[in-house]
């Protein structure tokens, strides 16, 4: 279990790397981008070959109860991107523990709040299927909601963070399909997920995916403390494999208004994800449905991504500058 | 000294001890060249136009002091440290150091100084001799390393594969006895970011001395000529010039902002008597040219002295202009400029022994360009995966062979050199030689690969080895064998239980360089806490030293330091909680000939120099 804390926990610390290499004077210096986006493979490995005994604990702190009655209604609104499926609180709550003893209390500030809208965000993608994959899904949103706050080093433009609950909304649904976890059970409501989802989940029916593998996905990347900005892109790969099991942490206030800027995040997430692709591809055969699905996730190459990332989908040319200019 | 020195006074005001040195105190008249230096206010970017001389471009004229009377021919050189910054004042921290560095090296071996000053120069020029016929000539390599002392005046081309042997004679001093030459920089402990050295590098003879920071700016020191006065006294670095070589620019089609800290600095070899050298930071290399002028031509028929024409009814008879002696000036030119080679950031360039060429590597392509010609570059060698999501691996440093110009290594990110031959293909993707180590599984970790990332590698002079630095160790590796490095040395193992938090903090991406001293007897370099290492590779012993003002104390012996890792610890041993991470020594430099190393320490340049052993051996 402390390995993959570690390991969430690095991959948190990466994506808020990533997304402050934007900002940074002299342009993004590939080489940096390259290593941080090595690290983030070896933690999402870690992380995902890891068995994952409790994924849902009861965190104490973190995500309420409430995410699991969001998704009921959520489940029309926001595009959960994240698919991740709101679980019930119990399930949340690990993935709130696990963020906080990370810590960035900021992030987590928001972050709890966002998670339960994250939560229902999820829960959307989540909801149409079936109320026990959005459970399950909704636990991991919560757990990697949580996990993003503590990443914590985003901060709210962590917004690659922010992603986490963004993914948790739409985009990502990573979890679901990666690895193994469900691959059909995409979550519809992923739409948004664009970034990392798992690629397939092609959400509609989320079988409740197996809880066990949920909750590892996201989280980690997740830091990204609020809705805003955009995740980091090492996010988008990570998440695919791991369900998202935690409720973007960003909770509540994300819900709509973070939609959008989720759809934004999750491309963004999405693109930097299909830039480090190649890295992703070389992880183990789990990896690479995740990452064909991040990728696809803007190229809606996979039909259940397509369902899901339409609206990243959309969104993608903005981006699509980015990537060029990176 | 040193504290006094720190005192002394505004910038450029060196007092200079004048009863020490015997000279007639000109220092009142002294005007440092700092008073007009190019822009460094302290942390003023960008800079505030026109307050350099860098804006009169083309040429950067850094006026020298008059000399004082009955002086060398040459003036002496502007004293003040490296100060660039208005204020506030770095404390010329060479004042008196002069004194200070009176070197009596009396019952030591009296190395008659005109050999040691001979054979620097001659291995220059046996250096350059081979350059342009290494590719024709015998593989042997010159020796570019002076004989031991009684053996100075021995024929300079003999040839030899290995390092020469160890000086029988020798003092055993392994770890050396190294002195603080000189302080250069300020003691604030507010560092303005363009202060921040960014590379240091002595030139081919070791006389010139030149440091790029991270404000575009070059700074040459130049080593004074032993003064007949102390024969065995050893010149101290003054500053030679300094000017601004690149400046933050702003590529509008990727809205990016290009840095101008200076990446690298390579010398040319000297080949008449202006110095050239290439400067670079992330996307041009300058070639600038440094002269100096010391006469000019007086007594023209139509101007006068300030250049005003004359009123033709005043001229009653035709001169001839004549040449007369002025104040030494140190013009520093642009002379080439070569843009636009490169699309991702430029991490070294390299210098062939042809003279005529040099290559510049960035992370995913290195570029041939000739010295002369700045409109066209070949591209030698393309890594960029035709799919930009494949990519797993950037060229992080490369060189040039010293003796061969058709071979040059490059580093990878993963750990791996590769050796190429130019005469093999004119795109050399493929390599010649990988030189590669297996990863040993038992250290694998979430960051292992990013400390076996080479950040720094270098031939040594004899050309048949290499030095290469990732995070925790140097590895020297012989050209003929490719399976792993013949040396493993261990920097700061220390540190591997802590990769998560350097990993926070970023430390983890330090590019740390790496140096081989003269005879490729000793391989130096920096860690943390202003801690570098010195690792003699015949005697096998190391040996961990401080740049500190604190414990740098003006000719005394350097104490060497332990880092201590738990178990017994010693009285003055620093816990590996204790190490200060912010201060780093990322680069270092050592003098072609003698024990001379500087060591860049943030924004202070320290010269060390081991006065008991001063030969290599």
């Amino acid at each position: 279990m402390e390995f993959k804390l570690e390991a969430h926990r690095i991959v948190s610390i990466s994506l808020g790397k990533i997304y402050n290499s934007r900002v940074q004077r002299g342009g993004i210096k590939l080489h940096k981008n390259l290593l941080v986006s090595l690290v983030l493979r070896s933690a999402r490995q870690v992380y995902l070959s890891d068995p994952c005994p409790g994924l849902y604990l009861a965190g104490p702190a973190g995500i309420p109860a409430p995410p699991p009655q969001q998704l009921g209604e959520p489940a029309a609104g926001p595009p959960a991107g994240w698919g991740e499926p709101p679980p019930p609180a119990a399930g949340a709550s690990w993935a709130d523990t696990e963020p906080q003893p990370e810590g960035s209390a900021v992030s987590e500030a928001p972050r709890v709040g966002d998670a339960v809208p994250e939560a229902t965000v999820t829960g959307v993608g989540v909801v149409p299927q079936g109320g026990a994959a959005d459970a399950a899904k909704a636990a991991w949103s919560r757990v990697e909601g949580p996990r993003q706050a503590a990443a914590g080093e985003a901060e709210g433009p962590a917004g690659g963070w922010g992603v986490f609950p963004l993914g948790s909304r739409a985009s990502r649904r990573p979890c679901g399909c990666p690895l193994g976890g469900e691959d059909s059970s995409g979550t519809p409501a992923a739409t948004p997920r664009a970034a990392c989802c798992c690629a397939p989940r092609p959400a509609e029916d989320e079988p409740p995916a197996p809880p066990a593998v949920c909750p590892r996905k996201r989280g980690a990347a997740g830091v990204g403390g609020g809705p805003t900005s955009f995740p980091a892109p090492g996010s988008t790969p990570l998440k695919k494999p791991r369900r998202n099991l935690e409720q973007p942490p960003s909770g509540g206030e994300d819900d709509d208004t973070e939609e959008m800027d989720t759809g934004n995040v999750a491309n963004l997430i999405s693109i930097f994800g299909s830039s480090f692709s190649g890295l992703l591809r070389k992880s183990p055969g789990g990896g690479r449905e995740e990452e064909e699905g991040e990728k696809s996730g803007p190229e809606a190459a996979e039909p259940g991504q397509i369902c899901c990332d339409k609206p990243v989908l959309r969104d993608m040319n903005p981006w699509s500058t980015a990537i060029v200019a990176f | 000294r040193l504290a006094e020195a720190a005192n002394a006074g505004p910038v450029g005001g060196v007092e200079r001890d004048a009863s020490v040195r015997g000279d007639s105190p000109s220092a009142s008249t002294h005007t440092p060249p700092r008073a007009r230096a190019p822009r460094l206010s302290p942390g003023a970017l960008p800079r505030a136009p026109g307050s350099t001389p860098c804006d009169q471009r083309p040429g950067i004229l850094a006026p020298r002091p008059p000399s004082a009377p009955g002086a060398a021919p040459r003036a002496p050189h502007p004293r003040s440290g490296r100060s660039l910054l208005g204020a506030p004042p770095r404390p010329p921290a060479r004042a008196g150091s002069r004194a200070r560095r009176r070197r009596r090296r009396s019952g030591r071996r009296a190395r008659p100084p005109a050999a040691a000053r001979r054979t620097p120069v001659a291995v220059a020029a046996c250096g350059a001799a081979h350059g342009p016929a290494a590719g024709l000539a015998s593989p042997r390599a010159p020796a570019p390393r002076p004989p031991p002392r009684a053996r100075a005046h021995a024929p300079l081309l003999f040839c030899q594969l290995t390092a020469p042997p160890p000086r029988p004679a020798a003092p055993a001093a392994d770890q050396g006895s190294w002195c603080l030459c000189q302080l250069n920089g300020a003691a604030d402990l507010e560092v303005s970011e363009a202060d921040i050295i960014s590379t240091v590098e002595f030139n081919h003879t070791g006389e010139l001395l030149a440091t790029g920071d991270k404000g575009g700016r070059v700074v040459i020191f130049q080593r004074e000529p032993e003064s007949k006065n102390a024969p065995h006294s050893q010149g101290e670095y003054d500053v030679y010039s300094t000017f601004q070589s690149h400046e933050p620019e702003f590529d509008y089609l990727k809205s990016l902002e290009i840095e101008e800290k200076i990446n690298k600095i390579k010398w040319l070899p000297q080949q008449n008597a202006a110095h050239s050298l290439l400067s670079t930071n992330d996307k041009t290399i300058k070639l600038w040219k440094i002269t100096e002028r010391d006469k000019r031509p007086e007594g023209y028929n139509l101007k006068d002295e300030e250049g005003k024409l004359k009123d033709l009814s005043t001229v009653t008879s035709l001169q001839v202009p004549v040449l007369k002696p002025m104040d030494l000036m140190v013009e520093v030119s642009p002379r080439r400029i070569f843009a636009n080679g490169h699309t991702y950031h430029i991490n070294s360039i390299s210098v062939n022994s042809d003279c005529e060429t040099y290559m510049s590597a960035d992370d995913l392509r290195i570029n041939l360009w000739h010295l002369a010609i700045t409109d066209r570059s070949f591209n030698i060698v393309d890594i960029k995966p035709a799919n930009m999501e494949d990519l797993t691996e950037v060229i992080t440093a490369s060189e040039f062979h010293p003796h061969h110009c058709n071979l040059f290594v490059y580093s990878s990110s993963k750990g791996s050199l590769r050796l190429c031959d130019m005469r093999a293909a004119a795109l050399c993707d493929k390599h010649s030689k990988l030189f590669e180590e297996p990863e040993d599984p038992s250290n694998r970790s979430f960051f292992s690969e990013i400390i076996s990332s080479v950040s720094d590698v270098k031939f040594s002079h004899s050309g048949r080895y290499m030095l290469t630095r990732d995070y925790l160790t140097v590895k020297v590796w012989d050209l003929n064998m490719e399976a792993r490095p013949i040396e493993t040395y261990q920097v700061h193992d220390y540190l591997r239980s802590k990769l998560c938090s350097l990993y926070e903090n970023d430390c983890i991406f330090d590019k740390f360089e790496c140096a081989w001293n003269g005879s490729d007897s000793v391989i130096m370099t920096g860690a943390y806490n202003n801690f570098f290492r010195m690792f003699d590779r015949n005697t096998k012993r190391d040996v961990t030293l401080e740049a500190s003002r604190e414990s740098s104390k003006p000719r005394a012996v350097l104490k060497p330091r332990r880092v201590c890792v738990g178990g017994k610890r010693r009285r003055d041993d620093i816990s590996v909680d204790s190490l200060d991470f912010t201060k780093k020594i990322l680069h270092t430099a050592w003098h072609p000939a003698e024990n001379i190393i500087a060591i860049a320490a943030t924004n202070n340049l320290y010269i060390f120099q081991d006065k008991v052993n001063s030969e290599m051996h």
